[in-house]
């Protein structure tokens, strides 16, 4: 068990600065989600951990070993470091055997024969892929090959894998498999996983903790997955990690109106918030119907969507979108498309506005 | 990102020696002294004199009517070699790809024949059967028929464009026949369902669909032709028809390979490699090729055009051209080199098997098989390696000057081979201190940069299959760089490497552009063998021989297309 520690990290190809002056650490024994919307760099930092690219500055430490200190020129090899690996695209060696594959690390550290064997069969197993032992992955389906990939990054007990966006070309069902068959292993195992997607839904699903990255590298909060989605640290986070309404809000004559093309009387504006110039973030879930608001829209139509129903509203000149989950649906009552309704809204959020985009 | 690769590179810095750099090192000096070199000195030789910068030499080439009428039949050899070979390629590929015509196996297979069919050897066929004083065909044609002089000449520009079309069509034939493979057949449907008719729909779906396959497919006619040497000096030399190729061996053998001569020589090569650069210029203007996406890497199964009672004449059609360009000289080479004395009629009691015994007890003949066999085998091997080292280093180190590194190795494919050996020739006899004149070796370092391009594509075009994440996972499995490149890279890109080894391997056999030039007294190859035979008079004994190099060619080609067959499974 070890933690992982990136400090003051910048990496820069040629004239493009990936990310600077990062620092984040992955708690020992813990899944450690990083997410942030293509692009932003997360897959650039985990080869900075693998030591597949070179930061200009910073440091990284796994437990009490420096793996890149770039001031006391500590650079340890890619093959040396020890961390387990599971590709995006898998990278399962397409020439080599199932068994060949997850052999392969324990191979370069010169175990015996028999060792080998045992520690890939009990590996294979965890993964549920025995049987397939002799199969080549060309013979294996995605889920499959991604379970090689998975075994192979778990066979040599490394203190810390990295996943790297590993499961988004599975299908939605087996994706939650995985996801589940991740997490199990992770507790037999204790390791320290950093996993790496965009997907915020399965990151929910998966991690002890998670960490949210801007398009421009930076990080923008960090904590467990409650903080994250009841605390956003900023409008970033708030958007990044769920569907929500933004309705701007307008000042006048001291009282505040939401600027919907026509201005809607807002009586809720909580103590302390200046409203000028702000917009209003509310969750889908986070609008309901109250017959006693004085803020009403219209219904322009209903979709069933299993788990709950999802309604477009014409809230003045602007369309706002609620879900309502069918159990709600079922107790308090649905509405339909024509339907005046009122609404109230819970958990606003107040951020500065983009202007004229939103 | 990902495949960002330099990286690995940048990571292992902190060692001063390290494989990459090591590596591309290798590549550079190793291109420059196979292709910068003889480029190099023929640049050199053409417009320097005893070291001061002199354009008499050129311009006494340039302004010589005898060049000048050379240049202009190599001109008009490629033009119309191009525009028919072009035409007659899309035709047939057309029928064998997108029509209802029966035995198109059989048809396809036999249609790739020429492509492996060395074309000097075809050039004497026909001139055994239609040469404008002797030929077999001829005489039976005048005998038989009481005319007054012989029907056909193919000792003329006519000649040589028909010879050259029949050997060069399948560049353009193999090219659209693939492509009319990948094209979206919904396409073409849609089309029909718009109301278009048939041939509207030919004219304006489906050509032009395929246009970059025909116009790639033309531009490897018009560059061969160009450069080709066997056809027009087989065709030509008796009835003082020159090209700019066959014109620059004749200048240096009329001057018994004298430094003049070969000065000559290199002032002519300037001017056939501007020829065939207007040439490349030229073409990309007037088919300036588009690439559509339509046309998918997948196999579909395209629907069949009926052809209803057109069937049986265009089947018709496509056996006799079979016959015509497959069969035919075949047929004539075999039956001559059982001949006893050339012309003789050919009845049964006129066969023997004595020029077989001839051509193996003279001591020259052996030793141009082992030639061949040894200067195509390495070359072919080194190239391999070579071409596959570049290729890692362009497509995965991607070192600074890799652009001039790729450039520079694509370089000898397009210029002429006769100018390649002249460049080869001035760079190793003694001017730079190493004289390998009249030894194998010479031929070895021609070939090796003639057929360079051939390794490093098929090596590039594995490299690219192999995504840089497979070998970025064994270094993170504790694998250095090397034992990554041994255990994972390596065994991926095998086949593509040992089909690189035959794409070299078979033309280099029956090579006589190049080593025509280049043989010394014991280093001729099998082809150089064989024109000379046939130069010396002694056509039936260059017959046999021509007839073992086919069967050799054709046996190996069955082995590589047996074990190519075995390597699906990576």
């Amino acid at each position: 068990m070890a933690n992982v520690r990136f400090e003051h990290l910048t990496v820069r190809y040629s004239e493009h600065t990936v990310f600077s002056d990062f620092s984040l650490e992955v708690e020992s024994g813990q899944i450690l989600c990083l997410v942030g919307p293509s692009g932003c760099g997360k897959t650039t930092l985990v080869r900075a951990l693998l030591g597949l690219n070179k930061p200009e500055t910073g440091t990284i430490t796994v437990g009490e070993r420096v793996l890149f200190d770039a001031k006391r020129r500590v650079n340890v090899p890619a093959e040396k470091r020890n961390i387990g690996i599971v590709f995006q695209d898998y990278a399962v060696w397409p020439h080599m055997t199932v068994i060949e594959n997850v052999s392969y690390p324990l191979k370069k550290q010169r175990r015996n024969k028999q060792e080998i064997r045992e520690r890939a069969m009990k590996a294979l197993e965890q993964v549920h892929m025995t049987e397939y032992a002799n199969h080549l992955p060309s013979q294996l389906s995605g889920g499959q090959q991604q379970r090689v990939a998975i075994a192979r990054a778990l066979v040599t007990d490394s203190d810390v894998v990295v996943m790297d966006e590993p499961i988004t070309n599975l299908d939605a069902k087996l994706r939650e498999e995985m996801l589940l068959e991740i997490r199990m292993i992770q507790k037999r195992l204790g390791a320290t996983i950093l996993y790496i997607t965009h997907d915020q839904q399965s990151a929910l699903q998966l991690c002890d903790r998670m960490a949210i990255m801007r398009q421009d590298g930076s990080l923008c909060q960090c904590g467990t997955d409650e903080d994250i989605i009841l605390r956003p640290a900023d409008r970033f986070v708030f958007e990044f990690i769920g569907v929500s309404n933004f309705i701007p809000l307008c000042v006048e004559g001291g009282r505040t109106y939401l600027d919907c093309g026509e201005k809607i009387p807002f009586a809720d504006l909580p103590a302390g918030v200046d409203a000028r110039g702000k917009e209003m973030g509310v969750r889908l879930n986070d609008v309901v119907f109250d017959r006693q608001s004085p803020i009403e829209a219209t219904v322009t139509s209903r979709v069933f969507l299993g788990s709950e129903y999802n309604y477009f509203l014409r809230l003045g000149q602007r369309d706002i979108r609620v879900q309502q989950s069918t159990l709600d649906a079922r107790t308090f009552g649905m509405v339909a498309a024509g339907e005046r309704v009122g609404i109230r809204f819970l958990n606003p959020r107040f951020y500065d506005g983009k202007g004229a985009m939103a | 990102m990902r495949t960002n690769y330099s990286d690995l590179a940048a990571v292992d810095g902190r060692r001063r020696l390290n494989m990459d750099k090591v590596m591309t090192a290798v590549c550079f000096v190793l291109l420059f002294i196979i292709v910068i070199i003889p480029i190099f000195m023929i640049i050199y030789n053409a417009f320097f004199y005893e070291g001061k910068f002199d354009l008499s030499l050129f311009t006494g080439q340039m302004t010589d009517s005898k060049n000048l009428a050379a240049m202009w039949n190599t001109l008009k050899i490629a033009l119309f070699t191009t525009v028919l070979g072009t035409i007659m390629g899309v035709f047939y590929a057309w029928l064998l790809g997108r029509s209802d015509i029966p035995m198109k196996g059989v048809m396809r297979a036999l249609f790739n024949i020429p492509y492996m069919f060395p074309p000097f050897l075809g050039a004497m066929a026909w001139d055994i059967l239609l040469n404008g004083r002797s030929g077999y065909l001829n005489r039976f044609l005048v005998s038989t028929l009481h005319l007054s002089g012989m029907p056909f000449n193919i000792n003329s520009l006519g000649g040589i464009v028909f010879v050259e079309v029949s050997y060069y069509f399948p560049f353009v034939f193999m090219q659209v026949v693939s492509a009319l493979e990948r094209m979206d057949p919904t396409l073409e449907e849609c089309a029909r369902i718009a109301g278009a008719k048939q041939r509207t729909v030919i004219w304006k779906i489906t050509l032009p669909l395929v246009k970059p396959a025909i116009s790639a497919g033309a531009l490897l006619i018009l560059t061969t032709s160009l450069a080709h040497f066997g056809v027009p000096s087989i065709l030509g030399y008796a009835q003082g028809i020159y090209t700019l190729p066959t014109r620059i061996y004749s200048v240096i053998y009329n001057t018994g390979g004298s430094f003049d001569g070969i000065r000559q020589g290199a002032a002519l090569s300037v001017m056939l490699v501007i020829v065939v650069a207007l040439a490349l210029v030229l073409q990309r203007w007037v088919l300036s090729t588009g690439n559509y996406d339509i046309i998918k890497g997948k196999s579909m199964r395209p629907t069949l055009i009926k052809l209803r009672g057109a069937k049986l004449p265009l089947l018709l059609l496509a056996v006799l051209t079979l016959v015509l360009i497959v069969i035919v000289p075949l047929v004539m080479i075999v039956l001559i080199s059982f001949i006893k004395a050339y012309g003789l009629p050919l009845k049964l009691e006129n066969f023997t098997l004595a020029q077989y015994a001839r051509v193996f007890n003279a001591n020259g003949t052996l030793d141009s098989i082992k030639n061949s066999l040894f200067a195509s085998i390495t070359a072919g091997v080194v190239c391999m390696f070579l071409g596959t080292l570049v290729a890692y280093v362009v497509q995965k180190i991607k070192p600074r000057g890799k652009g001039i590194l790729e450039i520079v190795s694509m370089l000898p494919y397009s210029i002429p081979g006769t100018v390649l050996s002249i460049g080869v020739i001035l760079a190793w006899s003694g001017a730079l201190g190493v004289t390998l004149y009249n030894t194998i070796w010479i031929i070895l370092v021609a070939y090796m940069a003639r057929y360079l391009s051939f390794s490093m594509k098929t090596s590039s075009a594995a490299l690219l299959q192999v995504h840089s994440s497979l070998e970025e996972a064994a270094r993170v499995c504790g694998a250095s760089h090397t034992e990554s490149l041994a255990d994972i890279t390596l065994p991926l890109i095998r086949p593509a490497m040992v089909s690189g080894f035959f794409l070299i391997f078979l033309p280099a056999m029956r090579e006589v552009t190049t080593s025509i030039l280049l043989y010394g007294p014991y280093t001729r190859t099998l082809g150089v063998q064989i024109y000379s035979l046939r130069d010396a008079g002694m056509i039936p004994q260059a017959a046999a021989l021509a007839t073992v190099a086919i069967g050799l060619i054709i046996a190996l080609n069955t082995i590589v297309t047996l074990i190519t067959k075995d390597r699906k499974g990576v």
